[in-house]
């Protein structure tokens, strides 16, 4: 009896009761993966960068050496707090993508089945992935540990924000990954699961506070108190947990402002409880499929495919036959329309369409009853949110198209047909134009309606066209050129990001820096000139709101940025720096495309 | 029809392919074998301008590969070793694709998918999705898919692994009858008792060199091989091992249980011989068989094993 108990408790205490062989496996699989060497290395090389760049431009070496070290311990809190919020918002994203093959690999390899043969249970697969991956993340925060703390010796930092700053980044962390996780159950594809997860936690963090916040203003008057419910509606959003707690940091006044302060310790208990419900829903789902494995029972991925395929049945024996599509046109480019742009039937696609319609037109009648829609910010807001979405969307789209084909082998197929390879290119390129064409649609609709009511002025169209078409060149031309050149869809998907988020967000973050040491801010205005997201908002800043609507062309005014002594503030520079912005990006598109239609026969196999 | 020329083919340091020398005649069907990454996929997939050589030279009718390819492709039917498929296209549709891929036009699309699919026996299967099929409908969706574009050539890589017995009967029948079509078909195929039913040429290659390349006949003459002869006698069955060993065309005898094989020196039609020999012997026959060297046996001798 006593050696039963004492094996049971040596047995409990031994942490691979937790996880099983599933962990030891995927450690052993990631030591030999190449690219998480290049990971760990690219992810200390950039906060490297970002912490010298800090460093310079927080610290002057002239001056009395009592005034050196003062500056030390501002440049101290600069360092960690850039440290935080880089590995706050970096590990996030790794997490994500980590996991979102997870479960999926398993299950298309059909191993899931097998494990389920061995007395390793559900519990044990769901941990072990989830561990095995969060260790890599854990693994990336300890790199900066040191650092942390050599600039935690300048002073500045309480070491109570270093360790809530942790503990906020990790439970943020241990959310988006458990989400990813539960998503690649049923979403064959890494970039899907990635999407899926991104929008999820966009819908959870942002878009129900906000919307919570503005219909309870706009239509329950009786709440006296938003900010109460603000508080309340934030606290399982981490991003304002964390604001709040470096601003708490900063300047600890600002705590009493809140009725209800965003405690740190309640946000984390709230998205580890979060956390922990998922995974058990996950474990369930897990359990399911892998026993239909086992048992050779079609997966859940593919047993709507059996409901349909039963469907079809009865309809041919009701002498129906009008499900066959027939090929029009391009054979590429119908079968590129074909494709889903999330997997998933093309029912829910539409569900997914008419929900966002919905949420816009409620968006419409809150700002309307706030008095919003005639100001020129709510239409940079509303052209912003339609152009980021638009970017992700052909950045996902264009790095798909040839990789799936890779996946599925249906490419060797393909380049075995009597096609060119220009008609294969043009014929993918236009395929994801059609795609995306849903959201410029939208964006379009959106500028005719309040051009009609004279909230916006016409010209906006042009100039959103001019913007719009070298976004979809550049980046349908570098997605084909990933999407020829890499066997995988997330890593020609994670690559095509990796370029967006380079040239407009890195780029003119390090040139930021460097403009702030040499106090030389040219080369970074003429630089950002060609953001699209500055183009956004100075193209609406210009042509948004009513006081803008009704104006002559000629006094139009625009805010660039632009370099010392120049003033690009008329319609005309205008213009003529989304012309010359447009060349630019789309020759480089087009030397992409170039580029892919080269690699289409290289490494077929 | 098909021809190559010392084609050679590396991938880094490894090389796949040594001056391949092969030649199909038109109307052909030519059986590929070898042990596992001996070089055949290599070579298919070059001779279908997937893959470029690296040295050599490959013609498909007259064509040189490495310069006419979208002409070779308009000519060539290719099956890989493994089923490409696209999620949720229906089968109609799947083929209606490739019919548009080898620029067919839209109104005969139609009958030519229709024709296909029933030369395949996939009529019912239509508007099935391609990913709910069996592998063996799979398979034959491959075949109607090369068909599509009425090719001269076929080059089919492994088109009945995975299949069971019925399914690998059916695919044997379907390549007669394209045979009989006129197609020049090149197959590779582990399953050596099925290419030796339908091959008229074997080509033999290890390592990514041509061990031997020519007919059944060939090979037996190649190997200098023996006939066989399996003998059942109704009585004296040691009387008859007796006299068949005093004969001198044969050069072995030995009793199996109930049956006498015999091994003769020469590939030469000796039957009657040993029938003279036993009848005059006052020896009952029951059965007298011929027993031909197998392709299996053929390729062990002819291959050492070993790979890449």
């Amino acid at each position: 009896m006593n050696i039963g108990l004492s094996k049971s408790v040596r047995y409990i205490l031994k942490p691979s009761w937790l996880t099983g062989p599933i962990f030891d496996k995927e450690l052993r699989v990631s030591s030999r993966r190449r690219r998480n060497y290049v990971l760990r290395s690219a992810y200390l090389a950039i906060l490297t960068v970002f912490v010298v760049l800090v460093w310079h431009t927080m610290v002057r070496f002239q001056g009395a050496a009592a005034y050196r070290i003062s500056q030390m311990s501002v440049a101290g809190l600069a360092i960690i707090t850039t440290i935080i919020m880089f590995q706050f918002v970096a590990t996030q994203l790794i997490a994500v993508v980590m996991l979102s093959t997870s479960i999926s690999d398993e299950i298309y390899n059909r191993t899931l089945g097998v494990l389920m043969t061995t007395p390793i249970n559900s519990f044990q697969i769901v941990m072990g992935k989830l561990f095995s991956k969060l260790l890599q993340i854990i693994l990336l925060l300890a790199i900066s540990l040191p650092l942390l703390a050599t600039v935690r010796v300048f002073g500045g930092v309480p070491w109570n924000y270093v360790i809530s700053s942790v503990c906020i980044t990790l439970t943020a962390v241990i959310f988006a990954g458990v989400l990813s996780l539960y998503f690649s159950i049923s979403a064959r594809r890494a970039y899907v699961v990635i999407l899926k997860t991104l929008f999820t936690l966009g819908i959870i963090y942002l878009f129900i506070p906000i919307m919570v916040v503005l219909v309870s203003q706009s239509f329950v008057p009786t709440i006296r108190q938003p900010l109460m419910l603000f508080s309340i509606v934030m606290l399982p959003n981490p991003f304002v947990v964390m604001q709040f707690n470096t601003a708490a940091m900063m300047s600890p006044g600002a705590v009493g402002i809140m009725p209800i302060p965003l405690s740190w310790p309640i946000h984390c208990v709230v998205m580890l409880g979060a956390s922990v419900f998922l995974l058990a829903w996950s474990m369930r789902i897990v359990r399911r499929v892998a026993l239909r494995q086992a048992t050779g029972q079609l997966d859940l991925a593919t047993k709507n495919r059996k409901k349909k395929k039963l469907s079809l049945k009865t309809t041919k024996s009701e002498g129906q036959s009008g499900l066959i599509r027939r090929v029009k046109g391009s054979p590429v480019v119908w079968k590129e329309l074909r494709a889903p742009i999330i997997q998933g039937s093309r029912k829910k696609n539409i569900i997914g369409l008419a929900i966002t319609i919905i949420a816009l037109l409620i968006t419409y009648a809150v700002n309307m009853k706030e008095k919003l829609l005639d100001e020129d910010f709510t239409h940079i807001a509303y052209t912003l949110v339609f152009v980021i979405i638009g970017l992700i969307t052909n950045i996902v789209l264009s790095a798909t198209t040839i990789t799936t084909e890779k996946e599925t082998r249906s490419w060797p197929i393909l380049l075995a047909t009597s096609m060119s390879d220009w008609q294969i290119l043009i014929g993918k390129a236009v395929g994801v134009f059609r795609r995306c064409l849903p959201i410029w649609l939208l964006l379009a609709g959106h500028l005719i309606l309040f051009i009609t009511v004279r909230y916006i002025h016409p010209i906006a169209v042009v100039h959103l066209a001019i913007l719009v078409t070298w976004i979809v060149v550049f980046l349908s031309g570098s997605g084909l050129y990933f999407s020829a050149r890499l066997k995988r869809t997330t890593s020609a998907v994670v690559a095509n990001f990796a370029l967006a988020l380079t040239l407009w967000a890195v780029i003119p973050l390090l040139l930021g820096l460097v403009a702030t040491i040499t106090y030389e801010s040219d080369i970074l205005e003429a630089y950002i000139l060609t953001n699209p997201v500055v183009q956004t908002v100075v193209i609406m800043d210009g042509a948004g709101g009513s006081h803008n609507a009704t104006r002559n062309l000629s006094r139009l005014n625009y805010e660039w940025p632009s370099p010392s002594g120049s003033n690009w503030n008329s319609i005309r520079s205008t213009t003529s720096i989304l012309f010359i912005t447009m060349l630019i990006y789309m020759s480089m598109g087009l030397l992409f495309a170039w580029r892919a239609k080269c690699r289409f026969r290289r490494n077929i196999f | 029809m098909i021809e190559t020329k010392r084609l050679t083919k590396h991938y880094g340091n490894l090389t796949a392919l040594v001056d391949l020398d092969l030649v199909i005649e038109a109307g052909d069907i030519f059986g590929f074998i070898g042990p596992n990454g001996a070089g055949k996929t290599t070579t298919m997939r070059i001779l279908v301008t997937l893959l470029e050589p690296s040295s050599g030279q490959a013609f498909i009718d007259g064509l040189d590969i490495t310069k006419k390819g979208k002409e070779v492709r308009r000519m060539v039917g290719y099956m890989p070793d493994f089923m490409g498929i696209y999620d949720d296209l229906k089968v109609f549709e799947y083929l209606e694709f490739f019919a548009a891929a080898f620029s067919i036009e839209h109104k005969k699309r139609k009958s030519i998918v229709e024709g296909v699919l029933e030369l395949t026996d996939l009529q019912s299967k239509g508007s099935f999705t391609v990913d709910s099929l069996s592998r063996g409908m799979q398979q034959r969706l491959g075949l109607a898919r090369v068909l599509i574009h009425d090719p001269k050539v076929l080059v089919l890589d492994e088109p009945a692994s995975g299949l069971d017995p019925r399914a690998r009967i059916e695919i044997r029948e379907l390549l007669r009858e394209l045979k009989r079509m006129g197609k020049t078909i090149m197959i590779s195929s582990h399953i050596l008792s099925e290419l030796e039913e339908i091959c008229d040429h074997i080509g033999i290659i290890e390592q990514g060199r041509l061990v031997f390349s020519g007919t059944m006949e060939e090979i037996r003459q190649r190997m200098g091989v023996q006939s066989k002869v399996r003998v059942q006698v109704a009585n004296n069955q040691q009387r008859a091992i007796e006299l068949l060993s005093a004969l001198p065309e044969v050069q072995d005898v030995q009793s199996t249980g109930r049956y006498i094989a015999v091994t003769l020196d020469k590939d030469q039609n000796t039957d009657g011989i040993i029938a003279r020999v036993l009848v005059n012997g006052d020896i009952d026959i029951v059965s007298l068989e011929p027993q031909q060297v197998k392709l299996d046996e053929a390729f062990l001798q002819l291959t050492k094993g070993i790979v890449h």
